[in-house]
């Protein structure tokens, strides 16, 4: 019965940006209530959805032709529906906060019309049953992300952020369009050519239909359309290299920062991974002629970006500069774990990584709108300035805290009690090992395990200098209302007991594709015997990284101000981002782009084309050809209509002296 | 209901002679709204009788004129014309509505406005080639006009730029269409400027350098239209001292009669040329040349109309592009780019006039911050710069994406090439929004205020045309994909491409 109304958990949201944007300003609360509604009544779809398909492992499919043999279309499997519930439910308390976060503001009805469309977006990229559609909806969320993050347009740097953000991402969206194109000309050349036949009422760009065309499509071919896709994928999950517009993205109200990084943009970049895993997992690897398989590379870029970014992450004062590098370090496991776990047991790893990206999407938006409220009540989003707030935000402190383990993967081993991110966060580290064990490659375990510990230390100092101690400024701080802090709890519900679910999540999950494309997965790992203390390092250096942390924060048995300090480099190096933003921006964007190419068209253009070619070779020998015709006759200048028509005059007079006429 | 086409000509004509006569500016303007609605109604009569799954001529007429030469007045619509015909009537009354508030010369202005709606419509729909030269020409005269009287400082300059350099193109397009003319004439004894006649009888021709010789005459007098690289310079002159109404007109549908001429007059004879595998090279080579130079000259300008012109240069890129791959849907992939570059650069330039008008200046510079004051304006013109960087969900995507995917078919190198153009194409649109709009407001510019009503009406109404045919670009795409098979059974038939 829910699925005949698949359609409208896209439609709900879209329905209610139309209308919040235009009549907002007569609604109650700038019609945040329109939009609130719209997306519950997406959870709600979604939800009752899962129900139905659950027990019959069933798939929502309904497909609509659209242009040139192309579709739009809605496919609910089980990968889709997970990803459903989580980023409508998880939008759904962000916008209830934003209620009380934004209540100030006198733009609300764009910011909530925008952060409307923001999730239609996602959840049409999530429901696409098309790779056309897929992109559509995927720029759509570039888009509102651009319009989210300058939302206070009249900053420069929240305008100069929001550019950033959508033209490092479209260096990814512009590979991925490329791998599409390469993929269609493919899907095209095999139907032709090798009898590939899109089945009645399908597509060509359909994911069944790509999935049945993969053993067809040559595999060199293959490995260019998925290191395109991944290409966007970088971008829109902020991997390395193209990382640096998530952090810069905090310019936006901070609710947006937990949209974006929870629930409606970057998980996007994972999910398409996920979403056309079978054909990552088909492509060759010829190691030996220097052409890695696709998932290597997923599985290095990954992990190199989980420990790069937990780098910087130390060192930022500001708050949601931290919680910006743990997501794109956490994004990188997520990453990670598509490329590991899927060389050791396949399709897998879909499961793997979707469950860690869920358990995330919980505490990374907790994570924010605990430092929304922090910033709600204190007005800054110095840490430096902070201190000692846990005393009079008690509700933002614990539930903060919670999330700050789920963060670290805090739980006891071989009983298996913990925060979701003990469950999701160990698997993927596990499956980094047996990777090592399987391949001989400890490198993205290396990266995965010096991670964690790094992701515990930061996170811990954040809560430490935040909470504890004593207020280092003068700064009257309060608790957030009850609008703002109902939603907080109920996300640390989820962050404490999310991973319980974990087996159930991973069970449903492997059925995904068999479900998809009728083939069996490949079969269940043999459950390999893990040392105990592979299975314990992932909590033990989370909880070295928070002694750490409660050494130097908390009890100050280290002095800082030394390590921290302009003269050393390597902490000026991560202060600097490793000098991103100015190798990005200032020397790509500006120098060489503008600087250099643009202007130097701009010379060829008007001083050689134009000046040299135009104004004084031809129109000169052509000005003293008019000389001398003026000479001859006056006013011929002003009148070219009348010389146009007496030079079509003459050219008939002379056609019919010539050809005798009639 | 014959003589649909002839009346939809006529009344814009009639209009104009009318408006010629008015003595207020308020009848000035009544009439030429009048005149263009009316001709915007017949148009849309045909729209909705016209059979999408032909690709012959449909509402044919024929009147004979100067039977010793072999001129007669034909007119008629197929896929390719009919979508023009359409944005021609869409695009006229808009600017008459965007142009309310003229107060200089408003019978004149007004009046020559709708001539150029009787050129445009008169090339689109004339099926012989002696009248489609007339028209061609005609259109010039108030574009000269709305140029040297209405433009700006260097108006003269620019106006005679504008004149002489597409007229000089005019001339060589006529020599060839002579030769095309005395090559029928010599085979069949009689004399005929019929289009399709002339067109057909090409193959005829013996010589191969003859043929090169007439393909590449016909060529340059589109491209230097359209406009491309390297034949442009007179495109962001023309723009930067035209009236907004000037530049709409110019952009919307001046340049489209250049890619109106490839399809109707360079894919046809392409296959029977003398050497077709190097024409479609060059040809490919001046689409994405011209993409990209656009785009890269687009980034480097301080002017925002100056900007938005080689914009338009990067966008008919596409035009050429899409057309010298020979593949049917990206052949109508660069023929709905035209229809959507049409509705697109309207709003662009729309905005540009709107901030000229109230800030007094479109150096991006001197901006900034603007839309503080303009919020109605900065909707519009985010919406529409968003629609040019090629958004999906708008009509531009769906061009540039059929283009770009069915182009790689026959020409993967340059598809490639010109994909390095889209971020770069996303990055100069953006950053002159956040130079221009947004960020602190320039408080040397005192006292701005938003667009009038009317100015924002009709950029509304362009912008909800943008989304409609990028969700829903079957009514005109189906059209035009029947017409680019058909062209292009002719193509397969030669073997030109594999």
């Amino acid at each position: 019965m829910f699925s005949d109304y698949a359609a409208f958990i896209v439609l709900l949201p879209v329905i209610a940006f139309v209308l919040t944007l235009f009549l907002g300003k007569k609604l109650y609360s700038g019609g945040a209530l329109l939009p609130i509604a719209a997306i519950a009544g997406s959870f709600i779809i979604s939800f009752g959805i899962f129900l139905e398909i659950y027990p019959k492992d069933g798939i929502v499919q309904q497909s609509w032709p659209w242009f040139a043999g192309m579709n739009i279309g809605i496919l609910i499997d089980p990968l889709a529906v997970v990803m459903l519930m989580m980023v409508s439910f998880v939008s759904l308390l962000i916008h209830i906060y934003a209620v009380g976060y934004m209540a100030h503001d006198p733009a609300k009805p764009r910011y909530f019309a925008e952060t409307s469309l923001f999730t239609a977006a996602m959840l049409s990229v999530v429901l696409s049953d098309n790779i056309l559609q897929f992109f559509i909806s995927w720029e759509l969320v570039g888009l509102c992300s651009f319009l989210l993050i300058g939302f206070w347009y009249h900053k420069p740097s929240a305008a100069a952020a929001a550019k950033k953000a959508f033209l490092v991402t479209r260096v990814g969206d512009v590979l991925f369009l490329a791998g599409i194109v390469l993929l269609y000309v493919n899907m095209s050349e095999i139907i032709a050519g090798r009898g590939f036949t899109v089945p009645a009422g399908n597509f060509i760009l359909q994911f069944k239909t790509m999935f049945a065309a993969i053993p067809l499509i040559n595999p060199t071919q293959l490995t260019y359309i998925t290191l395109l896709f991944f290409g966007g994928a970088i971008g829109k999950s902020g991997q390395f290299p193209l990382h640096g517009w998530l952090p810069d993205a905090m310019e936006g109200p901070t609710t947006v920062s937990a949209l974006i990084h929870a629930a409606t943009m970057v998980t996007a970049g994972v999910y398409l991974v996920a979403r056309t895993f079978p054909m990552f997992a088909a492509t060759p690897s010829t190691i030996s002629a220097g052409v890695p398989d696709s998932l290597l590379i997923v599985a290095y870029v990954g992990g190199f970006t989980a420990l790069f970014a937990a780098t910087m992450g130390l060192v930022m004062n500001d708050i949601k500069r931290v919680l910006a590098y743990s997501t794109v370090s956490q994004l990188g496991y997520m990453m990670l774990a598509l490329g590991t776990a899927g060389a050791v047991v396949g399709a897998q790893a879909v499961g793997i990584s979707m469950f860690h990206l869920i358990s995330h999407a919980f505490f990374k938006a907790l994570l924010f709108l605990c430092a929304g409220s922090v910033i709600h009540a204190v007005g800054t989003n110095d840490i430096r300035e902070m201190g000692g707030l846990f005393s009079k935000m008690k509700i933002t402190g614990t539930t903060m805290l919670i999330a700050a383990l789920a963060l670290a993967g805090i739980g006891i081993p071989f009983i298996n009690i913990g925060t979701a991110g003990f469950f999701s966060k160990d698997m993927i580290i596990e499956k980094a090992f047996e990777y090592g064990q399987l391949k001989g490659d400890f490198i993205p375990y290396a990266f995965a395990i010096i991670a964690a510990l790094l992701t515990s230390i930061y996170i811990f100092r954040l809560w430490f200098m935040t909470f504890t101690g004593t207020p280092r400024s003068e700064r009257h701080s309060h608790e957030s209302p009850g609008v703002m802090t109902r939603p907080l709890m109920i996300l640390a519900l989820f962050a404490l007991f999310f991973g319980f679910a974990h087996l159930g999540f991973y069970d449903y999950l492997n059925k995904n594709f068999e479900l998809l494309t009728g083939e069996k997965a490949a079969p269940e790992s043999g459950g390999v015997q893990m040392s105990p203390i592979v299975v314990l390092l992932p909590v033990l250096v989370g909880v070295l990284g928070f002694l750490i942390s409660y050494a130097i924060y908390h009890k100050k048995m280290l002095d800082m101000s030394k390590l921290v300090s302009s003269q050393n480099p390597l902490y000026k190096l991560l202060l600097n981002r490793y000098y991103e933003p100015k190798i990005g921006a200032d020397i790509i964007g500006v120098k060489l782009t503008h600087d250099v190419v643009a202007q130097s068209g701009e010379f060829v253009d008007r001083k050689i084309i134009d000046r040299l070619v135009i104004d004084n070779i031809i129109s000169n020998t052509l000005f003293k050809l008019g000389e001398f015709i003026r000479k001859l006759q006056t006013g011929v200048v002003q009148n070219y209509a009348s010389i146009t028509l007496l030079g079509l005059g003459l050219l008939i007079l002379l056609l019919r002296i010539k050809f005798g006429g009639t | 209901m014959a003589a649909l086409i002839s009346l939809m000509i006529a009344i814009p004509l009639i209009g104009a002679i009318i408006t010629f006569l008015t003595r207020t500016r308020e009848q000035a303007r009544l009439v030429a709204l009048l005149a263009s609605g009316i001709s915007l109604v017949i148009s849309l009569i045909i729209f909705s009788r016209f059979d999408s799954s032909i690709s012959t001529i449909q509402f044919g007429e024929s009147y004979p004129w100067i039977a010793s030469l072999g001129v007669s007045l034909k007119f008629g619509v197929d896929g390719i014309g009919m979508p023009l015909v359409l944005l021609s009537n869409i695009v006229i009354p808009l600017t008459v509505i965007f142009a309310w508030g003229e107060t200089k010369e408003a019978n004149r202005f007004y009046g020559l406005i709708l001539l150029e709606l009787v050129g445009v419509l008169g090339v689109f729909t004339s099926l012989d080639f002696f009248v489609f030269y007339i028209f061609w020409e005609i259109v010039l005269i108030p574009m000269y006009f709305l140029i040297s009287i209405w433009g700006g400082p260097r108006k003269d300059y620019a106006a005679i730029k504008f004149f002489i350099y597409t007229h000089v193109a005019s001339l060589v397009m006529l020599l060839a269409i002579f030769s095309l003319y005395f090559n029928a004439w010599t085979i069949s004894g009689t004399p005929s400027f019929d289009m399709f006649y002339l067109l057909k009888n090409y193959s005829v021709i013996q010589s191969p350098l003859l043929k090169d010789a007439i393909f590449l005459a016909l060529l340059f007098g589109f491209i230097v239209k359209m406009p491309a690289v390297p034949f442009h310079t007179w495109l962001p002159d023309a723009h930067v001292e035209a009236p907004t109404a000037g530049s709409v007109i110019l952009a919307a549908l001046l340049l489209k009669m250049g890619g109106y001429g490839l399809f109707r007059v360079i894919l046809p004879l392409l296959p029977y040329s003398g050497s077709p595998a190097k024409l479609i090279t060059l040809m490919a080579i001046i689409g994405v040349l011209s993409i990209l130079y656009g785009t890269f000259l687009a980034l480097a300008q301080r002017d925002l109309k100056k900007m938005v012109a080689y914009s338009s240069i990067s966008h008919m890129g596409y035009v050429t592009l899409g057309a010298a791959a020979l593949i049917p849907l990206s052949v109508s992939g660069a023929m709905y780019q035209q229809f959507s570059h049409g509705l697109i650069t309207c709003v662009l330039f729309m905005s540009c006039g709107v901030i000229q008008h109230s800030a007094g200046t479109r150096i991006i510079g001197d901006l900034g911050g603007i839309a503080k004051h303009m919020p109605k304006l900065t909707f519009l013109m985010l919406a529409g710069f968003l629609a040019s960087l090629g958004l999906p969900g708008m009509s531009g995507f769906i061009a540039e994406f059929l283009v770009l995917v069915n182009s790689y078919f026959t020409l993967p190198t340059f598809v490639i090439l010109a994909l390095f153009g889209i971020v770069f194409t996303a990055g100069y649109h953006l950053w002159a929004m956040q130079r221009a709009v947004f960020g602190t407001y320039n408080e040397k510019l005192g006292h701005i205020h938003d667009g009038a009503n009317y100015e924002m009406a009709s950029m509304g109404i362009l912008i909800l045309l943008i989304i409609f045919f990028g969700l829903n670009p079957n009514p005109v795409l189906n059209m035009m994909t029947t017409n680019a098979q058909q062209l292009l059974k002719f193509v397969a038939l030669r073997g030109v491409i594999t």
